[in-house]
């Protein structure tokens, strides 16, 4: 009925049912399985950068640690607080958690798309893709799933009816809706050169090195996107949702035993969501850079994109071991004032590009370059302008610069 | 990559788009950049400036309208129907520019005093216009919307501009949640139209309504629309915002609202009623009949109870909007339709003036005086006799005496309910006529005491009046003379007449 | 599309249940927090419908502006301000209003549901009937498509001046939110 999948199309035999069920249970586990190699492999790499030696005992180098804490803390008291707001307590970590799992199911894992390949896989002989579903609206999704579990935070913090709680939440609620814009407006470059929101579409689109999208948007959303998603994430150093030295725990410190391990889980497994969404968007997903020989296509197709997957994990692991924490005015000033007005401007160059030079002729596309870096110098200046001309006003009206920025 | 581009290309044709036409809203959309832009730039000190642009813009957009009006042949239709630019569209973008011009005159002095601020003031007025001149063209559920949000969105905050007086803030959240509430009502309205019919445009509501019999959704999709847009217009029992946001809001702003807001809500209305509702005369008829009697009646009763004069004009404003309504009722009369949307144009044109004019002179006057009590215009014969016998000019053709403009007004009004020629005709003229004495009864009040009083505190100085306000006093004095005398002027707006005959045929 | 299989009517009843659970929890929630839930609630259900009537760009569009945007920020404002107590709602300044209220709102539910029922036989609205779904056009995208060419063909003008109240709500916000300046006497009783 919906065009989520070829699979789909046809009848409803028992086969395709049973590929779907596969398909789901198969990205539970991987989702589940990532989520703990990523909280082992953070540790790991954090102690390596530290010279340390980090978790080694339970299981081959400690990589069975996560399971161990997991099943510990199953066993752990679950407080509720008196002063908590019981149901919305009980309910928030479930917000956090399940979004996290649901963005899984639009990230195309694999596929054949070497030679050109539109990237479906013949699986006992039904025409599928290596990803759960493929809805029209594909990376809409991620941001609507994203936006979701801003929820759990939100009223984590508001529910525990404590104050540190309280403020790691009115933090994170003002982070992520700040970078959301600065996400969207470098998400919109994309799909400007993508044409699609699909994202087997998208990733059909980047077949070679040069439509790769970090390359055919310029470099600029690429990193806009990763600095944002990296707030989104409450990563380092955008980390003041839960900054341990201000506020204890930030929005969990409240949360106990299995619920507590639901937000933890949920934030590592939104790590590596993000970053299969980065690869899916920019880096061309499972699209392969070169044909590894002997491996069939389909398989291939999952190889490249972990190994694109890992880099941006161990980037995120880098930063968070380097990178010291924003104050909150930097990372709001940071966000409004430097994110927003560049993604912006840069969408607008590149509508511009297709707009007056749909042929990517040199010379045109270097004019529409050249008036656009005018229209930009115009519109700095005319900013820097109205900064200082407010400045004397204020200082006119005899007031105290008032600090505009937000002071939670 | 590019194989999917150009496929996609090839489905997408751009809209041809006659931009002579949409002259008058692109100047204001630029404009309103300009002065944001200019606002950021200038010094305190310099800020009086922005008034002067701000005059400018509508300015140049009149002009447009106007080059529009005299080489137009015929009406421009744009988007397949949606947008027209026509006499009718033309003649209101006028009236709204020039009331917008009006207001802006009025206002200069008052911000600077006040120390508002100007910049933004300026910049929702103008979009605020934009709207209004948007909602003059609009023939599609969609495009009215965004109008009406456009034009009532910068009025919520100007309501509420004076943020240190609590009667503002009362007006400013009174107007918001009561016009959202509206929103509301009118958007159901909308929605279950375009259910029952199928399209957002004007004509093909109308073809759907004419075509076979009139089913509950579209009563109730009807009576829905014309309930959202009676807010608007400040028709009883929908009302109850006016007074407390007219009395709240700074005087200029409320001159605005009372002309301006309430123009565009009846253009609405029209646009709706003519093209859109032809076939479903029986619902809106009586429903508009009811409001209008009702909406003459209690705002004359209750502004005879007034004793502040910007309240009672609010009062005199709701009981005026009874008397605009009052030919809409029989729309749908055969014959009737050209001369009730005559009828309409030319009272509004007429209540533009007058009641601008009036507010003029109150905010004249309160300067001074810093006095909003009626008894405290007592004596201003003896003191300023200019500013009285302007007001007695306003404030006798509100009461629709000749030859001014506000006779001429109510004369087409009557006209064109006694053309209908049914018992509910006459019945509304009579109730129309008891109201016009009452009316007069209390505009004479205001009158005998500007003319007859002592100045309450024997303060006689004359009064220094700024120059714009005695600029807006000259067009709207000239405006309500000129429109009284000469009514072929605007009789000539009965060249709206064939375009009637376009809309109900 | 075939006709309406037990699967969409139990979406279509799923959903309808979020959508009024959550509006009568919206008004009768002690606590805003939880006023707002009901609120997310509400759209989530509006989500689903569109779902089911192939809209999936409104539907994504719903959960990321509505529910991802603006009930956050209504959440955020509440949880700034401190008001999130709860409030005791048997309070009424004016008495006669409640029961008007409900007086008001069953007719209104009985008016406008009358007018549907009634409505059934002289509207044959089937799938595709009216407006084009994307189904019928068949391609990934069409959803999409058909709602670009509607918003940048026939109702670009409009689609264009919205911008124009993105600018006044920015204005206004700005406005509303600064500091009045200090050097201006109160204006408390000289307005007229």
């Amino acid at each position: 009925m919906l065009a989520l999948d070829p699979i789909l199309e046809g009848p409803l035999l028992w086969t395709p049912l049973f590929i779907i069920i596969g398909k789901v249970l198969f990205i539970f586990v991987v989702g589940l399985v990532a989520t703990m190699f990523m909280v082992w492999y953070e540790r790991k790499v954090v102690s390596g950068m530290q010279n340390r030696i980090g978790p080694n005992k339970a299981g081959p180098f400690g990589m069975l640690q996560t399971l161990a804490d997991g099943i510990k803390s199953f066993f752990k008291e679950d407080l509720l607080p008196t002063r908590a707001d019981r149901i919305v307590f009980r309910l928030a970590p479930f917000l956090a958690f399940v979004p996290a799992f649901l963005l899984w199911a639009v990230i195309p894992l694999g596929g054949d798309f070497s030679n050109g390949n539109d990237g479906t896989v013949t699986w006992f002989g039904h025409v599928t893709r290596v990803q759960l579903a493929d809805p029209p609206v594909g990376i809409l999704w991620v941001l609507a799933m994203s936006s979701i579990g801003v929820y759990g935070i939100m009223l984590a913090g508001w529910s525990s009816g404590s104050k540190y709680p309280l403020l790691g939440s009115v933090r994170a609620s003002a982070q992520m809706i700040s970078y959301e814009a600065a996400l969207g407006l470098s998400l919109a470059a994309v799909l400007l050169s993508s044409g699609t929101l699909s994202t087997a579409g998208i990733v059909a689109g980047q077949n070679s090195l040069v439509d790769w999208n970090v390359i055919s948007t310029g470099i600029v959303p690429f990193v806009i996107f990763l600095i944002a998603v990296t707030a989104e994430l409450n990563r380092p150093p955008f980390d003041l949702v839960e900054a341990e030295q201000e506020l204890v725990g930030g929005f969990n410190t409240e949360y106990s035993g299995i619920r507590f391990a639901l937000f933890f889980l949920s934030e590592f497994m939104n790590v590596v969501t993000m970053s299969a969404i980065m690869v899916t968007l920019f880096l061309g997903g499972p699209q392969p850079l070169f044909d590894i020989p002997v491996i069939p296509g389909a398989l291939e197709g999952t190889i490249w994109f972990l190994v694109k997957l890992f880099a941006f994990l161990y980037l995120f692991v880098w930063l968070r071991a380097t990178l010291p924490r924003l104050r909150y005015d930097q990372l709001m000033d940071l966000g409004w004032k430097v994110l927003i007005p560049i993604s912006l401007g840069w969408f607008l160059l590149l509508a511009a590009l297709r707009e007056f030079s749909p042929d990517g002729d040199a010379a045109e596309s270097l004019r529409v370059v050249v008036i656009s870096f005018v229209v930009a110098v115009i519109a700095t200046g005319l900013f820097a302008a109205a900064l200082k001309v407010s400045a004397r006003n204020r200082a006119a009206a005899n007031q105290p610069a008032d600090n505009t920025g937000v002071t939670v | 990559m590019i194989a999917s581009l150009l496929a996609q290309a090839g489905d997408w044709t751009s809209p041809s788009i006659d931009w002579a036409a949409l002259a008058p809203e692109i100047v204001l959309a630029i404009g309103v950049n300009i002065i944001l832009l200019l606002d950021l730039q200038l010094a305190e000190t310099k800020k009086w400036a922005i008034a002067t642009i701000t005059g400018f813009v509508l300015l140049g957009s009149f002009v447009a309208v106007v080059v529009l009006a005299v080489t137009g042949d015929g009406a421009r239709s744009l988007f397949d129907g949606r947008y027209v630019v026509d006499d009718y569209a033309l003649i209101l973008k006028a009236l709204f520019l020039l009331a917008a011009y009006v207001v802006v005159l009025l206002s200069q002095t008052e911000l600077e005093e006040g120390g508002y601020y100007q910049g933004e003031f300026y910049v929702l007025l103008v979009c605020s216009v934009l709207g209004m001149v948007m909602m003059a063209s609009a023939r599609d559920l969609v495009s009215i919307f965004v109008a009406l949000e456009l034009l009532s969105i910068p009025a919520y905050m100007m309501a509420a501009w004076n943020k240190r007086n609590r009667k503002s803030n009362e007006a400013g959240i009174k107007y918001y949640l009561l016009g959202v509430f509206a929103s509301a009502v009118l958007l159901y309205g909308m929605s279950l139209l375009f259910g029952a019919t199928g399209s957002t445009k004007l004509t093909d509501i109308g073809a759907a309504l004419l075509d076979g019999d009139l089913i509950g959704l579209d009563v109730v999709a009807v009576v829905f629309v014309v309930c959202g847009f009676a807010f608007k217009i400040s028709a009883v029992p929908f009302h109850q915002w006016a007074p407390d946001t007219y009395e709240g809001a700074p005087t200029p702003v409320t001159a605005f609202f009372s002309v301006a807001t309430k123009a565009a809500g009846f253009v609405a209305l029209m646009s709706v009623v003519f093209i859109a509702f032809p076939g479903a005369d029986g619902v809106y008829q009586p429903l508009i009949w009811v409001m209008a009697a009702l909406t003459m009646t209690f705002g004359n009763v209750l502004a005879l109870r007034q004793t502040n004069i910007v309240r009672m004009l609010a009062y005199s404003s709701v009981s005026q909007g009874g008397f605009i309504l009052m030919p809409l009722a029989f729309a749908g009369e055969p014959g009737v339709g050209p001369a009730a949307l005559n009828a309409v144009i030319v009272y509004l044109i007429a209540y533009a003036f007058m009641n601008l004019g009036a507010f003029a002179v109150v905010i004249a006057v309160t300067r001074k005086t810093r006095s909003g009590e009626i008894s405290s215009f007592g004596g201003l014969f003896s003191y300023a006799p200019g500013l009285a016998v302007a007001m007695t000019i306003f404030f006798a053709s509100l009461a629709g005496i000749p030859p001014l403009a506000g006779w001429f007004a109510k004369f087409n009004a009557f006209k064109a309910v006694l053309d209908a020629g049914t018992t509910a005709a006459y019945v509304l003229a009579a109730i129309a006529a008891v109201n016009t004495v009452i009316a007069a009864a209390y505009y004479m009040r205001v009158l005998r005491v500007v003319w007859m009083d002592e100045a309450p505190d024997g303060d006689t100085s004359p009064v220094k009046s700024p120059a714009p306000v005695v600029a807006a006093l000259a067009i709207t004095v000239l405006g309500t003379i000129v429109l009284g005398v000469l009514p072929n002027l605007i009789a000539r707006a009965g060249a709206i007449d064939a375009l009637t005959g376009a809309f109900a045929g | 599309m075939s006709d309406a299989t037990f699967l969409e009517f139990v979406v279509f009843f799923s959903a309808a249940v979020m959508i009024l659970g959550g509006a009568v929890g919206v008004i009768t929630m002690k606590n805003p927090v939880h006023a707002a839930l009901g609120l997310v609630l509400t759209l989530f259900g509006v989500a689903v419908q569109f779902v089911a009537m192939q809209a999936h760009f409104l539907a994504a569009v719903q959960v990321i502006v509505y529910a991802g945007a603006i009930v956050v920020l209504f959440l955020f404002v509440i949880m700034l301000l401190g008001v999130d107590e709860s409030m005791d709602l048997s309070i009424e300044p004016i008495p006669i209003q409640r029961p008007l209220a409900a007086v008001m709102a069953v007719g209104l539910v009985g008016l406008v549901g009358a007018a549907i029922v009634r409505a059934r036989d002289a509207l044959i609205i089937a799938p595709g009937d009216g407006i084009a779904t994307a189904a019928d056009a068949g391609t990934h995208d069409a959803n999409i498509k058909q709602l670009a060419t509607n918003l940048y063909g026939d109702h670009v003008f409009a689609f264009q001046l919205t911008s124009v109240l993105l600018i006044v709500a920015v204005a206004g916000t700005v406005l509303l939110t600064r500091k009045w300046p200090k050097d201006v006497a109160d204006t408390e009783s000289s307005d007229a």
